[in-house]
């Protein structure tokens, strides 16, 4: 009786209660940290693409933050030139952006191995020269600015709290797909590939195609990113869509472990926040995230959230049967 | 079975002159047999004599360097290895590979997804036969939630080939499945193979332990250093004197 109260709590209770206090936010929060949790909340999408490919597939991508900014500027160039409506043009963008990505999936994935992490590297490096160079579609260094708030019919969503109400859905529609993909049947053909890849094709698994279709759902989480994000800040610029981003995403992802979307997002929240928190030490960023994840690799390689399950699989998961065992 | 002759009867899967070389070493040398429909079917030969190398070349794997390898009149030999296993011949590995960090239901379903790929009309009665399975290999107790690293050495083999048998495949290639267990768990391999034969799957059978090999399979063939030295039923093949020179002899010293 006494495990299933503890898994119940750690099942429901406590998500229930961090959605209560999530949707509870906007209430007694200021504006400028209501922005940085907004920003923090869209790079948990791209976090969450990571997810996909990496955690899920064991295909590591450094572009990620290149398939955001193809996101971004889709959505802008959509609204903008097109007239599209804001949430028509979230949904292309997404869709855009999974289609690209798995377009470039099928040539990457012929490579093997770490092969398409080397292909994703130079990817991210054409795709930012493209932004601050492409002039007609992205402005060029200039970039695009007065991108229009997100609406949604005639309403149109101005403000920080409205904006963090729209964010959050989606990355908790977003958070609630990714359980639905690792239980279904091609959630389980990534983790096959990821595990074992011969093994995965004598069950009929198809690399290309499958490890595809895994970089076309992140481009498509990448990708309502990147238009959550144009409508948020209403300027694009290249400098936003670096390799340097894409590797924060990759540390996030590696603090809070690979292995699950609330691993995502705690690594996530943690990062983002604690920039904010310790901006005066910002140049020494880079120090504390290095010497942070070198040592969390070696103590806990499947970090935070990671970390955690072990726990409670060790503890609580069998603590009944555990007591039969011994008797 | 009972209207059609055994001389009438196709063989399921047919392998004719394969040859595979890897550098100087000959694994495969114009090697030919055909399994039929609910056979078992022995493939023996000391280490290194290319039985692994033989699976390999079946499920693509490698490919090969000649030869024809046919499942049900068809050439398979340029098929990808994902569409060889939809086609039905599903494999398991000398060192058993589950996903290391899935659960072990995550494990089990990747048969029922490999059926599904398959078209197999029946998966309505997939619950049934994953739980006759699963008696089977004596696997009824453990916890479908838990990693697969709280499964022995002998049960993750066990859970293979339940995941292989799950696919309702038409060959299943089992590489040493009782290597390293013990009477038990030998017990559940062949409730295991006595499942797939009552499904009419034709197994092929690689196996050191020479008493259930010879005990369980119809017909099986020697290999060495790559050639087939010797095909038939176990009787003859227990009194070839090739065999005994080239295997019987020597895994008698290594059982020791
Ligand atoms: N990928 C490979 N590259 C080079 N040589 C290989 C390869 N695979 C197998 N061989 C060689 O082919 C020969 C047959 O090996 P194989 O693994 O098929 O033997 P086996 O009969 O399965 O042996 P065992 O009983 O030890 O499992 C060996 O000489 C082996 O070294
Ligand atoms: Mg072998």
């Amino acid at each position: 009786m006494k495990q299933l109260n503890y898994k119940f709590v750690i099942k429901y209770i406590l998500p229930g209660l961090f959605l209560a206090f999530c949707l509870a936010i906007p209430g007694f929060t200021s504006g400028y940290m209501l922005r940085v949790l907004n920003i923090a909340l869209i790079t948990y999408l791209c976090v969450l693409s990571l997810y996909v490919i990496l955690g899920m597939c064991g295909q590591n991508s450094f572009a990620q933050a290149g398939l955001w900014g193809v996101g971004a500027y889709m959505a802008a160039n959509f609204v903008m030139k097109m007239g599209a409506p804001p949430l028509a043009a979230l949904l292309l963008s997404s869709l855009g952006t999974a289609v690209f990505a798995f377009v470039l999936g099928f040539a990457f994935f012929r490579l093997r191995q770490y092969y398409f992490t080397f292909a994703s590297v130079g990817l991210m490096a054409i795709l930012n020269g493209l932004f601050m160079n492409w002039n007609e579609v992205t402005g060029g260094a200039l970039g695009i600015t007065n991108i229009p708030s997100f609406s949604i019919g005639g309403a149109i969503i101005k403000s920080e709290p409205g904006n963090f109400y729209v964010i959050f859905f989606i990355c908790l529609a977003a958070f609630f797909l990714m359980k639905v993909l690792f239980n279904s049947a091609l959630g389980r053909s990534f983790m096959a590939i990821r595990d074992n890849e011969i093994a995965a094709n004598c069950l009929g698994v198809n690399s290309l195609l499958t490890k595809s279709i895994a970089f076309g759902i992140s481009g498509a989480l990448c990708g309502a990113a990147g238009a959550l994000y144009a409508f948020l800040a209403g300027y694009l610029s290249y400098q936003t869509f670096t390799f340097q981003q894409s590797t924060m995403y990759l540390i996030m992802i590696m603090l809070g472990g690979t292995m699950s979307p609330s691993g995502a997002l705690i690594g996530t929240l943690i990062i983002s926040l604690l920039q904010e928190w310790v901006r005066p030490l910002q140049n020494y960023m880079q120090f504390i995230y290095g010497a942070g994840i070198m040592i969390l690799m070696i103590v806990q390689p499947e970090g935070i959230f990671g970390g955690g399950k072990a726990i409670y699989d060790k503890y609580l998961k069998h603590s009944k049967t555990a007591r039969t065992e011994a008797d | 079975m009972t209207s059609i002759s055994n001389t009438q009867k196709q063989p399921v899967l047919k392998l004719i002159n394969v040859c595979k070389r890897f550098g100087g070493v000959v694994a495969a040398n114009e090697i030919s047999f055909e399994l039929y429909a609910g056979e078992i079917f022995g493939l023996i030969g000391p280490n290194g004599s290319g039985k692994t190398t033989l699976i390999n070349l079946i499920t693509g794997i490698y490919s090969v360097d000649s030869g024809s390898i046919v499942l049900d009149g068809k050439n398979i030999v340029r098929m990808p290895i994902h569409n060889r296993a939809r086609v039905g011949i599903v494999r398991t590995f000398q060192h058993p590979r589950l996903l290391g960090r899935c659960d072990i239901r995550a494990n089990i379903s990747l048969g029922k997804d490999l059926a599904d790929k398959r078209k197999i009309p029946d998966t309505d009665k997939y619950q049934e036969r994953m739980g006759v399975l699963l008696e089977a290999a004596g696997l009824t107790n453990v916890d479908l939630s838990d990693s697969i690293e709280k499964l022995s050495y002998g049960q993750q083999k066990m859970l293979e080939i339940v995941r292989a048998l799950l696919s309702k495949p038409k060959v299943l290639l089992l590489d040493e499945p009782a290597a390293g267990l013990n009477r038990k768990e030998m017990s559940y391999i062949i409730n295991l193979i006595d499942f797939a034969v009552k499904e009419d799957i034709c197994v092929l059978l690689i196996e050191h332990a020479m008493d259930l090999v010879m005990s369980i399979c119809q017909r099986l063939t020697v290999l060495n250093f790559g050639q087939q030295i010797a095909s038939g039923i176990p009787s003859e093949i227990q009194e070839n004197p090739a065999v005994i020179k080239a295997y019987l002899g020597g895994s008698r010293n290594a059982e020791n």
